[in-house]
């Protein structure tokens, strides 16, 4: 399992090299990072589809099962590398759900290949594959694909032009023996086709972030008082695309740190200062002490669940309990992919600690010995404590997210076990 | 009552120059019209001249004033426009020149000076706007402090204005102690009595400088307002040494039974909720928490405690260093990450509180509510454990906002805090007291209702 290269892993050199290392060579890499914990939170979606990309299109298949086996495989193991990302096993599950659509279109192409191109302007429009009503049940696809390649070559859709799909070619597979011209044709378009579905997702997870900022004004008046605790990414766009329309106040919640406090959203301050938002810098303990003043309580999930409920920076719960303390609105920020088919089985389970060295060094022997010290880093916030979740696809209530959920995952992928 | 004060002077200086006055003129009426006959002549330089003219001006401002000042003085925080006072600016100097036959060292003190004026401003810049009425702590260089004060105040005051003394217990404590050795080294001018001089010529400007370091706490604003009743039964007539001995025994009683015993009892109350097996909650270090738990130890108790603490603070992992050698399995969080499944674990939550208000409203460290709202949520039963002396019954705090101090430490462009907040009445179970009603374990708006009926045993 030797690492990348010889250079320091990064994401991004990760994601360079992925076209020419081989398959395995790219997944121990991500493994590796996720389990340091260099890639984390949002940067995991991206990665994770990238990686199953190079899956699909390095590895041999002949038959959608076999394609489902290894992609089930290979996910899993980046699954159990980072259990606390349950936003891997969603792409994952959603590249699953992107194969079975792919596959069961292909044979409905095979019944009537002359509307072949009409389908397939219908169905990749929106990033995620809309589920197509009338699929066959569970387990559906069991045979090998056979079928003519001419209905197939037609369906590559104006929208994938653009797409990583140059791989493709370089590594068609099926070279080898024992396969007929025609399967051959047919794998090698349906995996051109996942491709495309692929760089799909791609784009959905990295365009996300600026949707759900295209929504920020619509929540944020003048004169508001807007905290946004912990922001990611994805709330500090949202903020600064507020003040290019409006006037109001943020009051940062950054977690205790040594020296200056809130250092690491300095960039955050200087844009929203030059649009003439203030910034106010406060720490996640005592939120309660603000909550009078704040109109708004903003920040962003690391995952949802089916119910609702979400994965968030501890910070965040703080700030949730206060805020309906006062009856403030709760605004979560969170992409369609966060979304979680699976349930939550019991809110411990996804406390997640972190090194507590920051609060008591190691230098205290005494104490580390003889004192348990916790440090959570993320935990569960129960639904009843958000108001609004904006999505990539707008806002939605707690009662909305069951038919996201369903269009965007089927229950073959919702009962798929990933990792142990 | 500083809190209060000090947040009114970001608002209009100008009104404040007069308050210092309104004390003053009531004994100093009579210095002016000697004074300015001039039987000091050879000390007034033409500049003094000038001064005393204005000084004149001031007093029959002041005069004009007084009405209002003696409505003032009845309303019910004394101590609290004594904070006020420290709001003058230094142009109430010259009126400190002109009574010059007091002795030197007991001038009319009419203000504290307010020399780092400046440079409190700019410490105060970096507040939002948003949080502007709130008051912060500052240093005052003891140069710089007004020459009535006594040094062991000073000492005080610079103690509390960088938070070596920071819980209201404490400060309560240096401040009686440091007042028994101004009461020890004061001596009664001719011509007056100590019940009509001491208070507005010796006292204020303590309580002034006090206030300046940092605004006062509930508890010293209560033991002030019971030190000046008490300076208050005395008779005209009352020969100075006996009034004296009579205020330091009040303030030797006043330490025992309202910080000691009430520590004591409160403790012993508390530590009786303790049951075997529990699992005890608290945030950050609170002294009756601390105490509560070891005398719960002491009474061969084997429960364990889960310690929530403050990341600026870090006043939880002494506690839990302490509990720990006491033989007590210790939990520590070093911030309020996973509150909400530590609650859940818990099986009682205490809590220290450093005031309540008139409402029921629990005043403690930042974040004290966080705790107090997700324990009840929880189902967990919250205890706050409070002296009397900390209850005001006066003031009511809308929020966190209407009363609190802001931390200098963490006042720059790049962060801000507060350093308390305020935990409503519905998330607190029962307030544990020093009284002894059955457990000693009542709401806190039973125990407000007693305090406003019971006389204190300070001014029998």
């Amino acid at each position: 399992m030797a690492p990348v290269s010889t250079h320091t892993p990064t994401l991004q050199k990760l994601l360079k090299s992925l076209r020419d290392q081989d398959l395995e060579t790219s997944i121990e890499g991500l493994i590796f990072l996720l389990k340091r914990r260099q890639v984390r939170g949002d940067q995991c979606a991206n990665a994770t589809a990238h990686i199953l990309l190079q899956v699909v299109a390095k590895s041999k298949w002949q038959s959608v099962d076999r394609l489902l086996e290894l992609v089930t495989s290979a996910g899993s193991r980046l699954v159990q590398a980072a259990p606390h990302e349950p936003v891997i096993g969603n792409i994952v599950r959603r590249v699953l759900g992107l194969i079975r659509d792919e596959a069961s279109e292909d044979r409905n192409a095979d019944e009537l290949s002359e509307s072949v191109s009409d389908l397939q302007s219908l169905a990749p429009v929106a990033p995620p594959p809309t589920s197509a009503p009338a699929r066959p049940g569970p387990t559906p696809i069991t045979r090998s694909l056979t079928m003519p390649a001419a209905g197939l070559q037609v369906s590559k859709s104006m929208f994938n032009l653009l797409s990583v799909v140059d791989t493709l070619d370089s590594y068609s597979t099926g070279a080898s023996t024992p396969v007929s011209l025609a399967q051959n044709n047919s794998v090698h378009a349906l995996k051109s086709e996942i491709i495309d579905g692929i760089g799909e997702i791609i784009d959905e997870v990295n365009q996300a972030d600026d949707q759900i900022a295209g929504f920020a004004d619509i929540h944020i008046y003048p004169g508001d008082y807007i905290l946004a605790v912990l922001p990611s990414p994805a709330v500090e766009r949202y903020l600064i695309k507020a003040a290019s329309r409006r006037r109001f106040t943020v009051l940062v919640a950054s977690p205790h740190s040594q020296g200056s406090g809130a250092e690491q959203y300095s960039a955050l301050r200087k844009k929203l200062t030059s649009a003439g938002v203030k910034m106010i810098s406060l720490s996640t303990t005592g939120l309660m002490a603000y909550m009078p003043k704040v109109s708004k309580v903003i920040f962003g999930a690391k995952a949802v669940f089916q119910n609702g409920g979400m994965l968030v920076d501890s910070g965040c719960c703080l700030a949730a309990r206060a805020a309906q303390e006062y009856s403030k609105p709760v605004i979560v920020l969170c992409g369609v992919y966060k979304f979680c088919p699976q349930d939550t089985a019991t809110h411990i389970s996804w406390t997640q600690l972190e090194n507590p060295s920051s609060y008591v060094g190691y230098d205290d022997g005494e104490t580390v010995d003889t004192i348990d010290i916790e440090n959570t880093l993320a935990e569960y916030l129960p639904p009843e404590f958000v108001d609004v979740y904006v999505t990539n696809l707008g806002p939605q209530t707690q009662d909305h997210l069951g038919s996201i959920m369903a269009d965007h995952y089927k229950p073959e992928e919702m009962s798929v076990q990933l990792g142990a | 009552m500083a809190t209060e004060d000090n947040g009114a002077k970001g608002g209009a200086p100008a009104p404040q120059v007069q308050p210092p006055q309104k004390t003053a003129p009531v004994a100093a009426s009579a210095p002016p019209a000697t004074g300015e006959a001039g039987p000091d002549g050879p000390k007034l330089t033409p500049a003094q001249l000038k001064a005393k003219a204005k000084a004149e001006k001031a007093a029959r401002r002041a005069q004009a004033k007084e009405v209002k000042a003696v409505v003032a003085a009845a309303s019910p925080a004394p101590a609290g426009q004594d904070g006020k006072a420290a709001k003058g600016k230094g142009k109430q100097e010259s009126g400190g020149l002109q009574p010059p036959n007091v002795k030197p060292s007991h001038r009319p003190s009419v203000s504290g000076r307010r020399p780092s004026f400046a440079a409190e401003k700019d410490a105060r810049s970096f507040i939002p706007e948003c949080f502007s009425h709130i008051p912060m702590a500052k240093r005052v260089q003891t140069s710089h402090a007004h020459k009535d004060v006594h040094p062991a105040v000073l000492a005080a005051g610079q103690q509390m204005a960088t938070f070596a003394i920071k819980d209201s217990i404490s400060r309560l404590e240096a401040t009686l102690l440091a007042f028994k050795k101004v009461i020890e080294s004061y001596d009664t001018p001719k011509d007056t009595s100590l019940s009509r001089h001491f208070v507005p010529h010796v006292l204020n400007p303590q309580i002034e400088y006090l206030t300046e370091c940092r605004p006062m706490c509930f508890s010293m604003g209560n033991a002030i307002r019971l030190l000046k009743a008490q300076v208050n039964t005395f008779d005209i007539n009352t020969p100075e040494d006996e009034a004296k001995e009579g205020l330091l025994e009040s303030i030797d009683l006043f330490i025992r039974e309202r910080i000691n015993l009430a520590g004591y009892l409160i403790a012993r109350n508390a530590s009786q909720l303790v049951d075997e097996d529990d699992v005890v909650l608290t945030y950050g270090r609170h002294r009756l928490v601390e105490k509560t738990l070891l005398r719960a130890k002491e009474n061969g108790k084997n429960f364990s405690v889960s310690i929530i603490d403050d990341p600026y603070d870090k006043g939880g992992l002494q506690l839990a260093e302490i509990l720990q050698q006491a033989g007590i399995p210790i939990s520590y969080s070093p911030n309020l990450g996973g509150l909400g499944t530590k609650v859940e674990e818990a099986t009682t939550v205490l809590l220290g509180g450093e005031a309540i208000f008139a409402s029921g409203f629990l005043q403690g460290a930042a974040g004290t509510a966080d705790v107090a709202i997700a324990a009840t949520k929880a189902g967990t039963k919250v205890i706050a454990l409070c002296e009397t002396i900390n209850f005001d019954r006066e003031r009511i705090s809308l929020d966190a906002l209407t009363y609190n101090e802001i931390d200098p430490e963490r006042n720059s462009p790049e962060s801000f805090r507060l350093l308390f907040d305020n935990t409503p009445v519905k998330y607190i179970s029962g307030v544990i007291t020093e009284f002894e009603s059955g457990t000693g374990f009542s709401p806190a708006q039973a125990i407000l209702a007693i305090l406003r009926k019971q006389e204190d045993p300070i001014i029998a």
